[in-house]
């Protein structure tokens, strides 16, 4: 069955934010959710490696450990990785909210749509990398303006639940988050920059005009990149170029996304020879 | 004289069915002690008023109401049997009265804040039992028939929640009095039974009373005299009890009891005395039974209608005998007077009883004003069982760590 919160990957793309859809995201829920009243915002705890390490828990669910009950999956509705893609991993009702209340309303989990930040929310995970959080703020105003309500009906989940103190999520600011919000909802927020599709043309001599290259593309491009990388030059980007690829930009400091745009051609450029893959 | 020895067989006759009439009302009370009779019918009674015939439903949720809870000793169960005596007999331990203001509140308190009683619902964050949040959450109470009467409440209420607190107490006490009519109907048969059975077991024969009454004397005028002394004032509530009545009913001599046996009321041997026909089966057989009967349906009308019938028959017995003149008494009405919760509330409003909080804008909801709805109002999914659980916590230790290679696709982001 499909369920009603169909519309999301499409409001979110709108938006200019980076979408992946997690397999059968259509058709997953606890049933499907309610009149939706608004956002939820949470984050995962969960560990410091990789972009997005939660999904897998995310989507099926908690196993019972250590005398813990299994919370049966979708945990969410969104995950959102520290590189600001948005993981569409449910499109019905998730147990994300539990007993609490906002604005009034106590069934978080069948009128709130949640969004999972990928954050250990420790100390060594803060502050939150500035493209997650920005396109956390833009995320939540894309479907609050889509639900046409306001930035009062995003809550954190620190404030929604009961008995409060309950839940210490999201490590940040929930009234400064709802100002950017606000802001992006009243448009004076500063427009999102997208990722250019093509680098700058060359000048004096140097490299120029190559195109982003993302997941899914191939040629002689990507068979260099993979070549400078030492993985397998087979010329197709794959998963397994992409980590490469994310691995490398989050030792150069750059964003962490596996798209290749201007700034990690310049990166490439400045390696010589080959590149070394950090130990993980 | 004439009339006079008439009406003093009617009073003596009368006087003995108020006795025994509160001799069967007294054994009554006492099965009713026993089988909490009334308790079972106020359970069918807020059944039936909450659309839940299986009690499973709002009905739990409702006796397990602190509100109610505290009202009977024990935890709720719905029973498993629909019939009223099989659940009579098992015995209850629920309330034989609600009191109106507490189920409305306690209604108004599961719509608001749902159900279940945890650290959720009774956090200071948690929901105001305002006329917003109810309806904002009125799904809570998963019951299609009373989501609507508490809506229409509240719309009735124009934005006071006392008043919408009043129309559920009126709604709640319409339904109430249904189930004290069942409860009447079913005493009544109780009672008379059980007032077949006195009746037989000390052979009280209206026909052999009346018989002896309009023969003798010195017995009516003894039985007229004690009749008199019983003070019609005390008439809403005799505070004879079982023991005092009995006493009182062996005390008069009169033709009762098996010490003659069967045919008792008769004087042996003293034909004048016999009622009519001589015929035997008349006289033993048919006299008996009619009069018992007699007596039986007599009783059950209960005893407050036998002392109006006293207090009218003394009435006009004073008229026949102007010198012992009493005083004129009006039958009683005994429908108690009705509520004036509406009046109270609304003269008063806000500071009546059962204020349980004036809305308060927490939130800005109410900053819309009365009668401007801040959100479309339909909630689909009520509370239930998966509404109490969140995973934000999340352990991800008990599945591996997604790494970035089985990550799925992005689209986006690029222009």
């Amino acid at each position: 069955m499909i369920y009603s919160l169909v519309w999301l990957p499409q409001v979110l793309k709108s938006a200019g934010l980076k979408v992946a859809l997690v397999d059968g995201w259509e058709s997953r829920g606890r049933g499907d959710v309610g009149q939706i009243f608004g956002v939820i915002c949470h984050h995962t705890v969960g560990s410091k490696n990789g972009n997005m390490p939660s999904l897998g828990t995310l989507t099926r669910g908690r196993a019972a450990s250590n005398g813990r009950p299994a919370l049966p999956g979708p945990l969410a509705q969104l995950g959102l990785g520290r590189d600001g893609t948005y993981y569409m991993i449910a499109a019905g009702r998730c147990n994300h909210a539990g007993e609490g209340s906002w604005n009034g309303l106590t069934n978080g989990n069948g009128n709130f749509i949640g969004i999972e930040a990928e954050n250990t929310g420790l100390a060594d995970d803060f502050p939150w990398p500035k493209v997650q959080m920005d396109a956390y703020s833009r995320g939540v105003a894309a479907i609050l303006t889509h639900l046409g309500r306001g930035a009062d009906c995003c809550a954190g989940h620190k404030e929604y639940a009961l008995p409060q103190g309950r839940k210490p999520d999201p490590s940040f600011d929930m009234n400064a988050f709802r100002l950017s919000v606000a802001a992006t909802l009243r448009g004076t927020a500063p427009p999102l920059t997208p990722i250019p599709a093509q680098e700058p043309p060359a000048q004096n001599g140097g490299h120029g005009g190559r195109v982003t290259l993302r997941r899914g593309a191939i040629g002689e491009l990507v068979q260099q990149v993979q070549k400078k990388l030492r993985i397998p030059a087979d010329g197709n980007f794959g998963p397994k170029t992409e980590a490469v690829v994310r691995a490398f930009q989050r030792e150069r400091g750059l964003v962490p996304d596996g798209i290749i745009g201007p700034k990690t051609w310049v990166e490439l450029d400045t390696v010589s020879g080959f590149y070394e893959l950090p130990p993980t | 004289m004439f009339g006079s020895e008439i009406l003093e067989v009617a009073i003596g006759i009368i006087f003995i069915y108020i006795l025994v009439s509160i001799l069967c009302t007294a054994i009554r009370e006492g099965i009713e002690s026993w089988l909490k009779t009334r308790a079972v019918y106020l359970e069918d009674g807020i059944r039936e008023l909450l659309n839940d015939k299986t009690g499973e439903g709002l009905t739990t949720h409702f006796y397990n109401h602190p509100l109610i809870f505290s009202l009977f000793s024990g935890g709720y169960e719905p029973s498993e049997s629909s019939k009223l005596l099989t659940r009579c007999v098992k015995g209850t331990n629920l309330p034989s009265y609600i009191p109106a203001k507490n189920f409305a509140l306690a209604l108004m308190d599961i719509a608001a804040r749902g159900p279940v009683t945890n650290a959720a619902s009774s956090d200071p964050y948690t929901p105001l039992v305002c006329l917003d949040t109810v309806r904002m959450n009125i799904a809570n109470l998963k019951n299609e028939s009373v989501q609507r009467v508490v809506l229409t409440a509240i719309d009735c209420a124009q934005g006071n929640l006392n008043r919408a607190q009043a129309n559920i107490e009126a709604w709640y006490d319409g339904t109430m009095d249904r189930v004290s009519g069942w409860y009447k109907r079913q005493t009544q048969w109780i009672v008379f039974g059980l007032c077949l059975a006195v009746t037989v077991a000390l052979n009280i024969n209206t026909i052999t009373i009346v018989d002896y009454l309009s023969q003798n004397n010195e017995a009516r005028a003894a039985l007229v005299k004690r009749a008199i002394e019983l003070d019609p004032k005390d008439s809403a509530s005799p505070d004879l009890n079982y023991d005092a009545v009995k006493q009182e009913l062996n005390s008069m001599s009169l033709p009762i009891g098996w010490t003659a046996g069967w045919g008792a009321p008769r004087r042996a041997g003293d034909p004048e005395s016999k009622i009519g026909t001589k015929s035997e089966w008349w006289n033993d057989i048919f006299a008996p039974f009619l009069g018992w009967f007699m007596t039986a349906f007599a009783a059950t009308l209960g005893a407050p209608f036998w002392f109006d019938v006293l207090n009218k028959v003394m009435v006009i017995r004073s008229t026949v005998k102007p010198h012992e003149k009493s005083p004129e008494e009006a039958s009683e009405d005994r429908q108690f007077p009705t509520r004036q919760v509406e009046e109270t509330r609304n003269t008063n409003p806000g500071t009546g009883q059962g204020n349980i909080g004036v809305p308060i804008a927490r939130t800005g909801l109410q900053a819309n004003g009365v009668g401007v709805l801040p959100y479309h109002w339909q909630t689909r999914n009520p509370m239930d069982n998966e509404s109490s659980i969140d995973g934000c916590d999340i352990d991800i230790s008990t599945r591996p760590a997604t790494s970035d290679e089985e990550l799925p696709a992005a689209e986006g982001g690029v222009a």
